[in-house]
């Protein structure tokens, strides 16, 4: 194979020229209430191809591998299309060509466990969901891995082979009280590691189906502006969601008025704000130990002291913004070119603890746990789980329906806590950029204090 | 495949391959100039069997292994669920409005020159507009074939038109968003979309204060999905199976407004989602599922409408809910095209008929909330002040919060008179409700 990607590249016209091949092995366990919905065990390949030839991009994606070279003559073909159609040449960003070989290194391998023992464990976690109250209607239980190889070569000598992991449990749990009311609690898992990740995770199960059946008595929360504290994996979907998307930098390279926007130097925080992007912690999803450019990863402050600090870049928006590769250029699979996105994102420990921040707080809510988030530039909105009132320093009831919402650099900037309990999640999904998704993704944070929070509700 | 099925007929009772080849042209282009071209060709087969009545599934992308293929779906069947359903044996024939010479045959810089037009009308109506524009077209073939003597074969194109229009001023960031997605190049219409954004644009220009009240609100189509999320949900087969939909047991009621009616049609001329059968082989049919307000139907696949014991209504597609999932998902219950019935008075006629209140064209946030009990709470992305009938400016950082069911049942103001495409496959009028929950600054 090392010696056809490299003859490949050798006959190309293109000015530059990379290929990556992509082998994956994967099984799912799926279960929906009392069924067994889904039971699989998948293999696919397949490769990309980018060219750029006189400034212009050209890509070709395809699972036929066997003819690497034409792929590399239509790569370029489409190139040289697209170079006659602009008056800006794309430029990269000077990478040192390495070779190497990287291993997933697994305590209990997932791919050497037998089908029928993980339908075994998953089917036992669905048991516990469904069995914990009659109030639970539904279930959704749901074990995924994966073991992706991924080969990278380029025309600048770069040779790179990386073993990718990756195992995730999502374990839903759906309550009802037979009216109209219909809850549901969650827990969402993912890690680059071995099957030893989703063993052992009876009490998750269970905290999921409670969560789903306390939640049939919460009550709606009531719109309006509030005290927030959020918890880290909240506060680490918000720092994702809404200002780390602002900081990939292919977002902003072209678009002069979002580069004010986004002036290094500016302050965005107090200065006990930072904020995190670094692209290996042993374990975590979002690890790239190199990424789809052959970029070695890079810890990188997006935020340092309240100040911006840096954004996250690509060899081409590296190039184009004068700034140094960050090694966030990622393709969820072969079908995709790399674009620039997350790796593991997490705002850094600060001083303070939760039971201060919380006896500072007269009226507000404690929200826990995101069910999802979207941003539009500035304006972001993201859903808690669940959510507690806090009454004069104290939680007080649980609250449902709890949507916030802002303007990111308002709400940045109206964080007057940080605690010292930083903690990284996983997930079972991903991110969604661009039609990639879902890329596996870490994110994280200590407990937050924000002011001044738009809550929506009735 | 032949080999395939033929292979399995003394190791299983009944099997099922789905095999699809896909070729594609993404075209970008970002701050109004292009990016990049790509081609793409991938082919994948899925294969579902059901061996001592347990069902298995796997897939792959390597054509000339199949007995690979056969090994891991009949092993993933040994622990698989009961199955006791039948894969579909009716041979529908294939449509030919699905194929359109015209996408097949255009070229990359035939492309290339509909994105620049496109985007130079845009930015003669704003020359200081930051421009995102996707153009793909697409053509595939599916074939499906079975051990019950399903074999069909359906080639299908289409083609998609996406612009995001950005306009950065001090403080203030606004963005609009449209897109549209068609089977034949003759249903696509790049005017609709230049005059959207347009007109939008300028309505935007103003920024006004919203207080927070309950107020009337105008859903334009584009920002009907966030109303009607829930009910994809809640007529969802298996959301009714599970007993998660409000609507189960509720068939025959009148749970809606009469004026409201809403179908899932797989048949219909110029759906982006038409076909002649689903991802199963079933045939594509026409499901009413709220006639006048009263409750008609759900949608299922072949494996829930046999545990519900009705007939399936062709909505099995790769993907579930939304479909889209290709040959590496198994089948599960999705969407058509949805269609939301006219009413008789013009959008125009509509907003001038409301004394305070907003129309949304897009919200942040879609499927949050508690969507199986009809419940949405989003931030508006596109949303503006409606004053004595008129549009008088843009609201930002507002959210808005209802319960569908309630909305469409006890506070529809009107469904106004000129559905259109939007979102690919889901074709309604501009939807105006009273008493939805806003929360302005």
């Amino acid at each position: 194979m090392e010696q056809i990607i490299k003859q490949a590249i050798a006959g190309s016209d293109a000015d530059y020229t990379e290929i990556r091949i992509e082998h994956e092995a994967r099984s799912q366990v799926l279960f929906r209430k009392d069924k067994l919905e889904n039971i699989e065990g998948s293999r696919e390949q397949g490769g990309i191809v980018r060219a750029l030839k006189d400034g212009g991009w050209g890509i070709a994606a395809f699972n036929d591998i066997s003819d690497l070279p034409g792929k590399v003559k239509e790569a370029t073909r489409m190139a040289q299309l697209v170079a006659r159609n602009i008056d800006e040449p794309v430029e990269l960003a000077a990478v040192e060509p390495v070779q190497q070989v990287v291993t997933a290194d697994l305590k209990n391998d997932f791919r050497s466990v037998p089908l029928e023992e993980k339908k075994k464990l998953i089917e036992e976690y669905n048991r516990i969901l469904l069995g914990y109250d009659k109030r639970i209607v539904s279930t959704n239980t749901r074990y995924t891995d994966s073991f992706r190889t991924v080969t990278f070569a380029n025309s600048e000598g770069t040779f790179i082979v990386q073993e990718i992991p990756d195992i995730t449990l999502l374990l839903v749990a759906v309550a009802s009280d037979g009216s109209q009311n219909i809850q549901q609690g969650f827990e969402s898992l993912g890690e680059a590691a071995g099957y030893e990740f989703v063993q052992n995770r009876e009490e998750d199960a269970k905290s999921a189906a409670k969560r789903a059946v306390d939640l049939l008595s919460a009550k709606p929360v009531s719109g309006g502006k509030y005290t927030v504290i959020l918890d880290p994996s909240l506060a680490g979907v918000f720092i994702h969601e809404a200002f780390g998307h602002f900081c990939e930098a292919d977002f902003l390279f072209k678009n002069e008025q979002l580069k004010k926007v986004m002036k290094l130097g500016s302050r965005f925080g107090n200065d006990d704000l930072n904020v995190v992007d670094e692209g290996f912690i042993p374990g975590l999803r979002g690890n790239v130990p190199f990424d789809d450019e052959g970029t070695p990863r890079a810890k990188t402050y997006l935020i340092k002291n309240g100040i911006l600090n840096s954004v996250l870049h690509s060899r081409e928006t590296a190039k184009k913004m004068g700034a140094e590769p960050t090694g966030n250029a990622r393709a969820i699979s072969y079908e995709f070119e790399p674009i620039v996105r997350m790796t593991n994102t997490y705002i850094e420990a600060g001083h303070q603890t939760m039971k201060q921040m919380l006896s500072e707080i007269d009226h507000g809510l404690y929200a826990v746990r995101a069910y999802g988030g979207q941003t539009m530039f500035e304006q972001f909105t993201f859903s808690a789980a669940y959510a507690f009132a806090i009454e004069h320093g104290e939680l007080g009831e649980m609250l449902r329906d709890v949507v916030l919402t802002g303007n990111v650099f308002e709400t940045l900037r109206s964080i007057d806590g940080i605690g010292d309990d930083l903690a990284m999640f996983g997930g079972s999904g991903g991110c969604g950029k661009g039609g990639q998704f879902p890329l596996p993704v870490t994110d994280g944070a200590p407990h937050i204090r924000i002011q001044n929070v738009t809550v929506g509700g009735k | 495949m032949d080999k395939l099925l033929e292979a399995l007929k003394d190791r299983a009772d009944q099997a099922e391959v789905y095999r699809e080849q896909v070729k594609t042209i993404p075209i970008e282009f970002r701050s109004g100039k292009l990016e990049s071209l790509k081609s793409t060709e991938t082919q994948g087969a899925a294969l579902r069997v059901i061996a001592n009545g347990r069902l298995g599934f796997s897939t792959t992308t390597d054509m000339s292994d199949v007995s690979t293929l056969a090994k891991a779906a009949l092993a993933a069947s040994k622990f698989g669920e009961e199955a006791k359903f039948s894969f579909s044996s009716d041979n529908p024939s294939p449509r030919h409005d699905v194929y359109d010479r015209e996408i097949v045959d255009i070229s990359e810089e035939a492309l290339v020159n509909l994105g620049e037009r496109v985007i130079s009308r845009l930015m003669d109506a704003d020359p200081k507009v930051d421009i995102n524009l996707s153009l793909s077209k697409r053509v595939e073939t599916v074939a499906i074939r079975n051990t019950s003597g399903l074999d069909v074969e359906e080639k299908r194109t289409s083609i998609g038109l996406s612009a995001e229009v950005g306009k950065t001023s001090e403080g203030d960031i606004f963005v609009l968003f449209d897109e549209q997605q068609v089977r034949a190049m003759s249903d696509l219409d790049p005017d609709r979309l230049v005059k959207h954004i347009v007109d939008f644009l300028g309505y935007g220009e103003k920024i006004v204060q919203t207080e927070s009240k309950n107020l009337p609100v105008v859903f334009t189509p584009n920002g009907t999905i966030a109303l009607l999320l829930p009910l994809l949900v809640g007529f969802n087969g298996k959301s009714v199976l599970m007993g998660t939909s409000p609507l189960k047991g509720r068939i025959g009621e009148t749970a809606f407004d009469p004026r409201f009616s809403l179908t899932d049609d797989g048949t219909i001329a110029h759906g982006v989602r038409t076909s002649a059968f689903d991802d199963e082989g079933t045939p594509s049919s026409r499901t009413p599922l709220v006639s006048k307000g009263t409750v008609e139907g759900f949608t299922y696949d072949l494996w829930t409408a046999a545990l519900a014991g009705v007939a399936p209504t062709g909505n099995g597609y790769k993907g579930g809910l939304m479909g889209g999932g290709g040959f590496r998902t198994p089948p599960g219950v999705g969407t058509s095209n949805v269609l939301v019935a006219a009413g008789d008075r013009s959008e125009d006629e509509i907003i001038a008929s409301i004394e305070e209140g907003l129309l949304v064209d897009s919200v942040l946030g879609l499927g949050q909330g508690n969507i199986a009990a009809g419940e949405f709470s989003n931030n508006v992305a596109v949303a503006f002040k409606i004053e004595d009938g008129k549009i008088v400016g843009r609201v930002k950082n507002t959210m808005i919060a209802g319960n569908t069911y309630s909305l469409l049942k006890e506070n529809l103001i009107a469904l106004a008179s000129e559905p259109i495409w939007v979102m690919g496959a889901l074709n309604t009028p501009a939807i105006a409700v009273d008493g939805v929950s806003v929360i302005g600054q």
